[in-house]
């Protein structure tokens, strides 16, 4: 695949080297108001999406995050774009609090990180031509001035991502699935970005449309050096392109490893049981392997348990420690464990001694009113009591 | 299921007969001036008494409308049913929609892949529970209750009692699966099929809703229809799986079989193209080239044809047909590693 792009590796706002520090992200948290009443909105209580997270993302990696339906990892995402205000933290992109920046300045900022979003079909007007809505990007960032230059470019960007040139006068609806993700991720290099946040890119598509994408992302990360967040619930995706892996569980970073290790050697019992719970299709595998089942749902974010947040299912919780005190993210001495390996765990060093045995967990009752992960479906507040209104 | 278990299928050999046989079935939908499309293209496959059937294949292969089908659930204008499924000596294609109305939630249940949508949003959990009970154990409600109760708690569903008054709406998806699996074990059923029920589950959630309906399965002796696209959790649940592409199963087999040795071109292409957790890291995914618009009708020529790296000049000329029989069966001029 390289060099058949024909698209510019060395774009002109990328300077610094592989391997340097990218994003920084120091202390984040979203928080989200929880509004109650009718005639007054009142703020009841606040979501707490994202709580506290610090990581850095490193010039043409990829940066994978994990974690249950509502663990914060698309408000991680958003925050670190810049399109979700955070409630407290920053985020440093090549050392630069984008935040602080207003005008022209930000809007160069802006054309460096671009978004890829899960449903391609929603996330593309469907009214225009796949032309007009790569234009769209390119126009914003004043990157049309000369009509010979775009005429190229769009074909380059076309071709970058496997589509046809004449798959430019065509509208989205026209397109497979597969296709239009295509789309989505040609309208993103559109405009030469230098991180591209990815969020669920590839699960809305089947099985065997998976693995072009997947496979597009990492040809295209090759060519172009480019740097990647990728949010995703599959792990076994996550864990293919990945070059290291963060864990969120209730708004807050778990454990962060490299990719492989984080499967051989998980030292978060939250990892521990997510790992053991993918399905693989290999039958030997599914038969021999130990499950650690978890019991109950995520607590509501709006009100966490107290200490660590992953207490009231753990199978290894502890009486001492476990539901007092937040544990931070830390490295931890343990065979096979190599120093980037971080994990937010009191007792990680004796869970993996096998010092601590594994012990049932009652499924316990979490915040009423709001009971389970609310989804990305509009309506995330329930009425605490009676039948929904009609 | 609070203990953390290593959950195993463990079925014994299948001697007895099937409790449901389905043979050459067909639905096609008539869309009004336009060629009339054939979701399920002649479809057989047998299930039975504690058995779990596997129906595997990518978005539009006619999972849904397979099982929708053998359900009654189709919708009544629109479409033509042919062939038979017949359920314990009786084809239920034929009956009417009162007897089948009568089957469906005390012989034959299903759960959907969203719950919320067989739920009834307007009653409580506790009642919806009982009613089932009630209409199929001859209970009363006061008798029921404490019954719901202990069902919820089975499925894992903390602090049931106080479960019993809330409404689909105030429940967690993964609750709210779990609430209808405790009406399927409420009315004890000999036939479940369930379509996609842990595909909008986080994986944790997942593995709990599957140990249950192994559990299920094991105790009590269900035959199990397990509709799904996942061939991780075709893996570890189904005794046999068939393989769908184009509204056709292309190959069936015992599960070690055929994930150890999958001789269909589409089984081998959807093997290479999934990550797996546990392969090395590193290696390039090989996916399926193109996209199921690009099938040929089962007419005259293999629908998957375009996509298949084994095609041969037969396969856009004649219809590949099925060898085998209910347990093992392919359907290729060319598969994998015969004459290559
Ligand atoms: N704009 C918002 N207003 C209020 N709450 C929100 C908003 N956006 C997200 N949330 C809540 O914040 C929490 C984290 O949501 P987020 O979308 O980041 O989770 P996620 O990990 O991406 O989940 P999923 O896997 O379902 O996409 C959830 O409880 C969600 O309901
Ligand atoms: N009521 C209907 N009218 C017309 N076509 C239909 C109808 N229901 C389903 N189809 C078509 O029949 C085909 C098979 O659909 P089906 O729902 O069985 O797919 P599936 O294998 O369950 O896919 P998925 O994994 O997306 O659920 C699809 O092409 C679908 O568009
Ligand atoms: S700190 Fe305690 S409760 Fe939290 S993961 Fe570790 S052992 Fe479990
Ligand atoms: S019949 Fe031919 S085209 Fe179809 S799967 Fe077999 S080899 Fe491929
Ligand atoms: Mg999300
Ligand atoms: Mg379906």
């Amino acid at each position: 695949m390289s060099g058949s792009t024909g698209l510019d590796p060395a774009h002109d706002t990328r300077t610094g080297a592989p391997g340097e520090v990218l994003v920084e992200v120091s202390g984040l948290e979203v928080h989200f108001p929880i509004k109650r009443g009718v005639v007054f909105d009142r703020t009841v209580g606040h979501v707490r999406a994202v709580d506290g997270v610090d990581l850095t993302i490193r010039r043409g990696e990829t940066y994978g995050l994990v974690g249950e339906s509502g663990c914060g990892k698309s408000t991680l995402g958003k925050a670190i774009l810049n399109l979700e205000p955070p409630t407290a933290g920053s985020v440093l992109f090549d050392g630069v609090d984008i935040a602080s920046l207003k005008g022209e300045a930000l809007r160069r900022e802006r054309k460096r990180f671009q978004m890829v979003f899960q449903d391609p079909m929603s996330s593309l007007d469907p009214r225009q031509t796949v032309e007009a809505l790569l234009l769209e990007g390119m126009r914003a960032h004043g990157l049309d001035t000369d009509a010979s230059a775009t005429h190229t470019r769009l074909r380059e960007l076309m071709s970058a991502v496997g589509l046809p040139p004449s798959g430019l006068k065509k509208y989205p609806h026209e397109f497979s699935g597969g296709q239009r993700q295509r789309i989505g991720i040609a309208r993103a290099l559109s405009v030469g970005p230098d991180l591209i946040v990815a969020d669920e890119p590839v699960s809305a598509l089947d099985v065997s449309i998976q693995a072009q994408v997947i496979n597009l992302l990492q040809d295209l990360q090759e060519e172009l050096g480019l740097t990647y967040l990728v949010v995703a619930h599959d792990l076994a995706v996550v864990r293919h392109i990945s070059d290291r892996i963060g864990v969120m569980y209730l708004g807050g970073l778990v454990e962060e490893s490299e990719a492989g290790e984080l499967y051989d050697v998980p030292l978060h019992p939250y990892t521990r049981a997510l790992m053991s719970a993918v399905p693989v299709p290999d039958p030997e595998v599914e038969d021999s392997r130990e499950q650690i089942l978890l019991t109950g749902d995520l607590p509501s974010p709006a009100n966490p348990p107290t200490g660590c947040r992953f207490h009231t299912r753990c199978p290894w919780r502890q009486e001492t420690l476990c539901d007092t005190e937040r544990p931070q993210l830390r490295v931890v001495d343990v065979a096979g464990s190599s120093p980037g390996h971080r994990v937010a765990c009191h007792w990680a060093e004796e869970i993996a001694r096998g010092e601590i045995e594994r012990h049932e967990v009652a499924p316990e009752t979490t915040d009423e009113s709001s009971w389970g992960a609310p989804r990305d479906d509009g309506s995330p507040f329930l009425a605490p009591d009676g039948p929904p209104v009609p | 299921m609070s203990t953390p278990m290593s959950t195993h299928a463990v079925h014994p050999v299948h001697s007895s007969e099937p409790l449901l046989s389905v043979r050459d079935l067909r639905v096609t939908f008539g869309r009004r001036g336009e060629q009339p499309f054939k979701a399920v293209d002649g479809i057989s496959f047998d299930v039975r008494p504690g058995q779990t059937v596997g129906l595997v294949g990518e978005s539009g292969c006619g999972k849904s409308v397979t099982s929708l089908a053998i359900m009654g659930l189709l919708p009544t204008r629109g479409n033509t049913v042919e062939g038979s499924a017949v359920f314990d000596g009786e084809d239920l294609l034929r009956l009417s929609p009162g007897q089948m109305r009568d089957r469906r939630g005390r012989e034959i249940a299903m759960i959907f892949q969203d719950p919320l949508s067989s739920l009834n949003p307007v009653v409580q959990i506790g009642r919806q529970v009982t009613e089932v009970m009630e209409r199929h154990q001859g209970l009363s409600r006061k008798e029921a209750m404490p019954k719901a109760a202990e069902l919820l708690e089975r499925v894992g569903i903390p602090d049931p009692k106080a479960r019993l008054v809330n409404y689909p709406h105030q429940l967690s998806g993964g609750m709210r699966q779990r609430a209808l699996i405790a009406m399927a074990l409420a009315c004890k059923p000999r036939l479940l099929i369930a379509d996609e029920p842990t595909t909008a589950l986080d994986v944790t959630i997942q593995a709990q809703i599957l140990a249950l309906l192994k559990e299920l399965v094991v105790e009590t002796g269900t035959a199990l229809v397990m509709i799904t696209h996942d061939l991780g959790v075709v893996a570890g649940l189904c005794d046999e799986v068939n393989v769908l592409y184009g509204g056709r199963i292309v190959e069936r087999g015992d599960r070690h079989t055929l994930f150890s040795r999958p001789r269909h071109p589409y089984t081998v292409g959807l093997l290479n193209s999934i990550p797996r957790l546990d392969a090395p890291r590193g290696e390039a995914l090989s996916p399926i080239p193109g996209s199921v618009a690009d099938n040929l009708p089962w007419d005259s020529a293999c629908a998957f044809a375009p996509r298949c790296p084994n095609a041969l000049d037969v396969c856009v000329q004649q219809t590949p047909e099925w060898e085998g029989d209910d347990v093992v069966g392919l359907r290729c001029f060319n598969p994998m590693g015969v004459s290559r």
